[in-house]
């Protein structure tokens, strides 16, 4: 009787178990990509908003080059390719989880976001990088018209774009844990929306959105290269535009995969001791 | 008229009775205020720095609009900023018929729901840029320029609150009208910089459409003593058009606000 019970489950292989964490995960995926592009409006309005922004930037920086061939070693058509792209890329080091986490809190959420049989990190990253991906579809009609407007050029050699691409991934994939480990500061705060904004103010100025790291100061360079944001900004838009060249991508990833290393570790250390801490409000 | 400012004036007290319940909260929400602002200045200076002369400006001359423009940010978005909000927190939550009920201007309720104190921040910022500006470029503060400031700053916060509010209007239509609001403002980013270094489509934007150049660019040419003719003065009438187109729309929204049912 009882070995009829338990044929079952020691047939139940290593496979089968990958199969339904895959089936559970790509669910919750598509939900998350189904809700980014639910706002038709909202969607539109974003892409006139970042087609005046970067208009913005590219005539301020054309009235910075006036009459000068290279600043910093750059040439105005680097610089504004580089400009271009980062300011396209600039949400990416804007949306951080410690909002999320204190509202997961406030509501109660967080409770039935720890209750569900799959792992927590893994489930938001899951959901972070279709966020991702469905912003970067929407940012092609942009870079598109950036192209027809203001000339932007990209490469052709189609491994520079495998190389930016890896390089995007690993630092989105940095920019979470670091992101997962700030948030972590919410259980213990509670208060949640000077953290965000403190973070968003370093963002902007350490990762190179708004001006190519190459043309700081040397302490503030190294002030920006010691902190994670640039990972996800500079160093995959550098590897694209040239100014870093494909020669070096190697160390680039190199360097990379150490962030992410030490950063998802920390990342998870941190998260298993604050959750002790926490006390959910309300629901 | 009176009714209203003694009332304005009573409820500013319990709005600040409520922040100073949680001082960290403030102090942390002021503090990182200008934190952001100081790391946008600080891009500027880093551009700065390679550049002499940015179309004719000088970096102080750059940091003088910049900080004029934040100063007006400031004033708006301390005392107005529920108007980003009207959508989302009033009208989709049906707590826009609480107001409606009260004997009172709805929207003058909504507003003096408001008391943004990371303006405070902005505020802090804006000073420190005007005031260390014009220290380095040598311009000295007599009351008729002091009394200009005042006014340039009145002005260009009263233009900021005028988008806001015709913005705001839509929400009556469209529910939730802050991402328009925020798209509109966003324009300011143009207004950072001497307007001189755009094409002129997007000056004639920022003069006359979202004319966020009479809050930093016309004023900061006038105090310098540059050549503005007019413009150093037209911001205020352009403000009053735009509060006045703001009202008026509010009022056809308000004849066909029929509440969410929630």
């Amino acid at each position: 009787m009882n070995e009829v019970i338990a044929r079952p489950r020691t047939e139940v292989p290593l496979i089968r178990i990958i199969r339904r964490a895959v089936v559970a995960y790509a669910a919750l995926a598509s939900i998350s990509l189904k809700s980014a592009l639910a706002y038709v409006t909202a969607n539109w309005l974003e892409f006139g908003l970042q087609f005046l922004w970067m208009a913005a930037f590219v005539y301020f920086w054309r009235a910075v080059y006036a009459g000068r061939p290279t600043i910093a070693g750059l040439e105005l058509h680097q610089t504004l390719d580089y400009i271009i792209l980062s300011t396209t890329f600039m949400p990416l080091v804007e949306r951080f989880l410690i909002v999320e986490f204190g509202w997961m809190l406030r509501e109660g959420q967080l409770a039935i976001e720890l209750l569900r049989p799959v792992d927590f990190q893994i489930n938001i990253y899951l959901g972070q990088l279709t966020g991702l991906l469905s912003s970067l579809l929407q940012k092609v009609p942009l870079l598109l018209f950036a192209w027809f407007f203001f000339g932007l050029r990209l490469p052709s050699n189609p491994l520079i774009w495998l190389a930016f691409a890896v390089s995007l991934l690993l630092g989105h994939a940095i920019m979470f844990c670091f992101g997962w480990t700030f948030a972590c500061l919410a259980f213990y705060t509670t208060e949640t929306w000077g953290l965000y904004k403190l973070q968003v103010g370093l963002a902007r100025l350490t990762s190179g959105a708004m001006v190519p790291l190459t043309m700081m100061p040397g302490w503030l360079q190294t002030v920006c290269q010691s902190l994670p944001f640039a990972q996800v900004i500079f160093v995959p838009i550098a590897l694209l535009t040239g100014i870093t060249p494909l020669s070096q991508t190697p160390q680039v990833w190199a360097v990379q995969v150490l962030w992410l290393i030490g950063l998802l570790g920390f990342s998870r250390l941190i998260f298993h001791l604050a959750i002790r801490k926490v006390t959910i409000q309300g629901g | 008229m009176k009714r209203y400012l003694k009332l304005y004036g009573w409820l500013l007290l319990q709005q600040i009775k409520i922040k100073l319940e949680y001082p960290v909260d403030f102090f942390l929400s002021v503090i990182s205020q200008i934190f952001i602002q100081g790391t946008g200045f600080l891009t500027i200076w880093v551009v700065m720095a390679q550049v002499p002369k940015l179309n004719g400006w000088n970096f102080y001359e750059v940091a003088l609009i910049y900080g004029l423009l934040t100063l007006s940010f400031a004033v708006s978005v301390t005392f107005t900023s529920n108007l980003w909000f009207i959508g989302y927190t009033y009208i989709r939550s049906g707590d826009f018929d609480r107001l409606l009920v009260r004997p009172i201007d709805p929207l003058f309720h909504v507003v003096m729901d408001t008391l943004n104190y990371s303006g405070f921040g902005d505020f802090i910022s804006g000073f420190i840029l005007v005031i260390g500006s014009t220290l380095a470029l040598g311009l000295t503060w007599t009351p008729a320029r002091l009394l200009y400031l005042a006014f340039a700053v009145l002005t260009g916060a009263a233009i900021f609150v005028g988008t806001y509010l015709i913005t705001a209007d839509t929400a009556f239509w469209i529910m939730d009208s802050q991402p328009l609001t925020y798209s509109v403002f966003k324009n300011f980013e143009f207004a950072k910089y001497p307007l001189s270094v755009f094409p002129r489509a997007i000056q004639f934007l920022l003069t006359w459409l979202i004319p966020y150049g009479f809050a930093s660019y016309y004023p900061a040419s006038y105090l310098l003593g540059r050549d503005t003719g007019p413009m150093a003065w037209v911001g205020v009438v352009v403000a009053v058009v735009l509060l006045f187109i703001g009202r008026r729309l509010w009022f056809v929204g308000l004849r066909r606000y029929s509440g969410t049912g929630s």
